[in-house]
């Protein structure tokens, strides 16, 4: 309250230009996530015209009691982790490359060429992966001219996984260059030149230096992934489903929007809490090991 | 470092280049194909692309979205310059704390916003329709934007307002003739980047888009579904055509890549006041 009072002595009205977005802000996310919470305890479907329903603990036993629900984020929460792994170490040199390697004259051109896909639709991008991976398709065509005989992966989970990295990558990319452009090259030197190796600079200098970066390409491909229904229900084939898709068809096919709210609930609180646990661990190993950003 | 090891890093980066482009050149090669189901012998035509023309149902689908996206951008872009401005003039705690609850969108996966915002305009009555599919997607462009102009303020010499101010200018005088030439590149990189983000959000549409009608992302799911289209190919090539230009013009209005992703810059914002 205190801090209320200070504000109000040097309030500019120029900083209620906010409240549009605040409004927006309260009625499109906070009131909706309340409506989520509200619905996780209602037993009908008012897509279906029924009356007011009722209020009922149906749907949170049976999500308790879903074994199904369980493994499905689990394997979410696994192929996010997997995904997201993979995307830090492939984009970890490609960034390092643009930001330190390339001339600063052509820096912003392959950052461009790294930002195009991103300007694509990302269905376009899993449309031309599976046209590629296809059986029949360049790829397979490709390796079958060099009389190597493999099946296409496409409908499996592989695919699910290669076509996730393929749209998330980009983002990884461009967080982890945003924080490695700013390392100042002689502070990369001296710890050379004073005898840690490579491995010891990049744990001491390089990593404690791009976690806000790496952060933030974190929170853009580990949230997203773990959420998608897309992706799996077009390449996944028929052991794909994620917990995404199990949520997708509370709505558009069994059109049970009381279990969907509880499942989309539990998904979103799960997420949190990874994220909150992964910012706290990352902070952490930046102060012991003495890194100040 | 060495020079083998950058050598190292510059291949990585090759390689994931060729990853990310091999695909896209295998469809704009394939939008030529006249073999279908992008398989050999490859023979060279055009005809996918008179199909597209004529025939097929993707330009009008791709038109609805482009006007749709366009609106939302728009809204977007108005609301989130003045949240981006008078964000400005708050504690930088409270700045922070803002930033933050503003970025909620960005952070909560589409899927679960989707259906929230789906029960919330059942319940009030309005289901779906094109009002619940623009205010759907306005929340969620809106932290874009206002994350572009944050950067463009931090980065701003803000005496020349004081300045104007003190001469005599009116605060709406002020904001139109200096704040706002100041802030423009982030505003219209806010624009862009909208844009681009409601034309291509599948998940949103799918949701909220009133029964019946069909936006470019959901015409594209369905076909997909239904299996391999040549005229897809010739539309994904045009597409891709379209991001060059578009990407092209983002670089010449000054803005790094890198500043459009992010929360780093968000963070920063709140830092630097």
């Amino acid at each position: 309250m205190g801090e209320n009072k200070k504000k109000r002595s040097r309030f500019n009205p120029n900083s209620l230009w906010t409240l549009p977005s605040a409004g927006l802000l309260l009625c499109l996310t906070i009131a909706p996530l309340i409506m989520l919470l509200i619905f996780s305890f209602m037993n009908r479907n008012i897509f279906a015209g029924q009356v007011w329903p009722g209020w009922t603990m149906e749907n949170i036993t049976r999500m308790i009691g879903s074994g199904t629900f369980w493994k499905l984020l689990g394997k979410s929460l696994f192929v996010g982790l997997g995904v997201t792994a993979i995307c830090i170490v492939v984009a970890y040199p490609s960034a390092w490359a643009i930001a330190k390697v390339v001339k600063p004259r052509y820096r912003s051109v392959f950052m461009m060429v790294v930002i195009l896909p991103f300007f694509t639709s990302q269905l376009l991008l899993i449309y031309a992966m599976m046209n590629l991976i296809q059986s029949g398709g360049i790829l397979t065509t490709a390796l079958s001219a060099l009389h190597i005989n493999v099946k296409s992966i496409l409908y499996t989970n592989g695919a699910t996984v290669l076509i996730l990295v393929y749209e998330y990558l980009p983002y990884m990319i461009l967080c982890l260059y945003s924080s490695l452009e700013g390392i100042n090259d002689n502070i990369v030197h001296a710890s050379l030149i004073l005898g840690a190796n490579k491995a010891k600079t990049f744990a001491n200098i390089v990593f404690p230096m791009s976690v806000p970066g790496l952060l933030s390409g974190i929170l853009l491909v580990f949230v997203p992934v773990v959420g998608s229904f897309v992706e799996p229900g077009l390449v996944g084939g028929s052991n794909g489903m994620m917990v995404g898709s199990i949520i997708n068809s509370q709505y558009k096919e069994n059109l049970n929007m009381g279990y969907g709210a509880v499942l989309s609930c539990v998904l979103l609180i799960v997420l949190c809490l990874i994220m909150a646990l992964i910012s706290f661990a990352t902070k952490h190993a930046q102060k012991r090991i003495g890194g100040d950003v | 470092m060495s020079r083998r090891f950058n050598r190292t890093m510059m291949v990585c980066l090759w390689i994931v280049l060729a990853f990310m482009y091999i695909p896209i050149i295998a469809i704009i090669g394939m939008s030529f194909n006249g073999t279908p189901y992008g398989m050999f012998p490859y023979t060279f035509t055009t005809t996918w692309y008179s199909t597209l023309f004529s025939t097929s149902n993707l330009p009008a689908a791709c038109w609805l979205s482009l006007k749709f996206s366009f609106l939302v951008a728009l809204a977007a872009l108005l609301i989130g310059t003045l949240t981006s401005f008078g964000l400005q003039y708050y504690s930088p705690k409270l700045a922070r704390k803002l930033n933050f609850l503003l970025q909620l969108p960005i952070i909560i996966p589409w899927l679960v916003t989707s259906i929230s915002i789906l029960l919330l305009a059942t319940f009030v009555g309005a289901g779906r329709s094109y009002v619940t599919m623009f205010l759907g997607n306005l929340i969620v462009v809106l932290p874009y934007v206002v994350l572009l102009v944050n950067a463009r303020f931090l980065e701003m010499d803000r005496t020349p307002e004081a300045a104007a101010k003190l001469l005599g200018a009116s605060s709406a005088r002020v904001f139109w003739d200096v704040t706002l030439p100041g802030i423009l590149p982030g505003v219209m990189a806010g624009g862009i980047m909208s844009l681009i983000v409601c034309f291509n959000n599948f998940c949103l549409q799918y949701y909220l888009a009133p029964v019946g009608v069909n936006t470019l992302p959901m015409t594209v799911f369905t076909r997909i579904r239904s299996g391999y289209q040549a005229d897809l190919n010739a539309l994904s090539a045009i597409i891709i055509l379209i991001a060059v230009i578009i990407v092209i013009l983002f670089s010449r209005m000054g803005y790094s890549a890198g500043s459009l992703f992010g929360m780093s810059s968000g963070k920063k914002a709140g830092k630097g006041e």
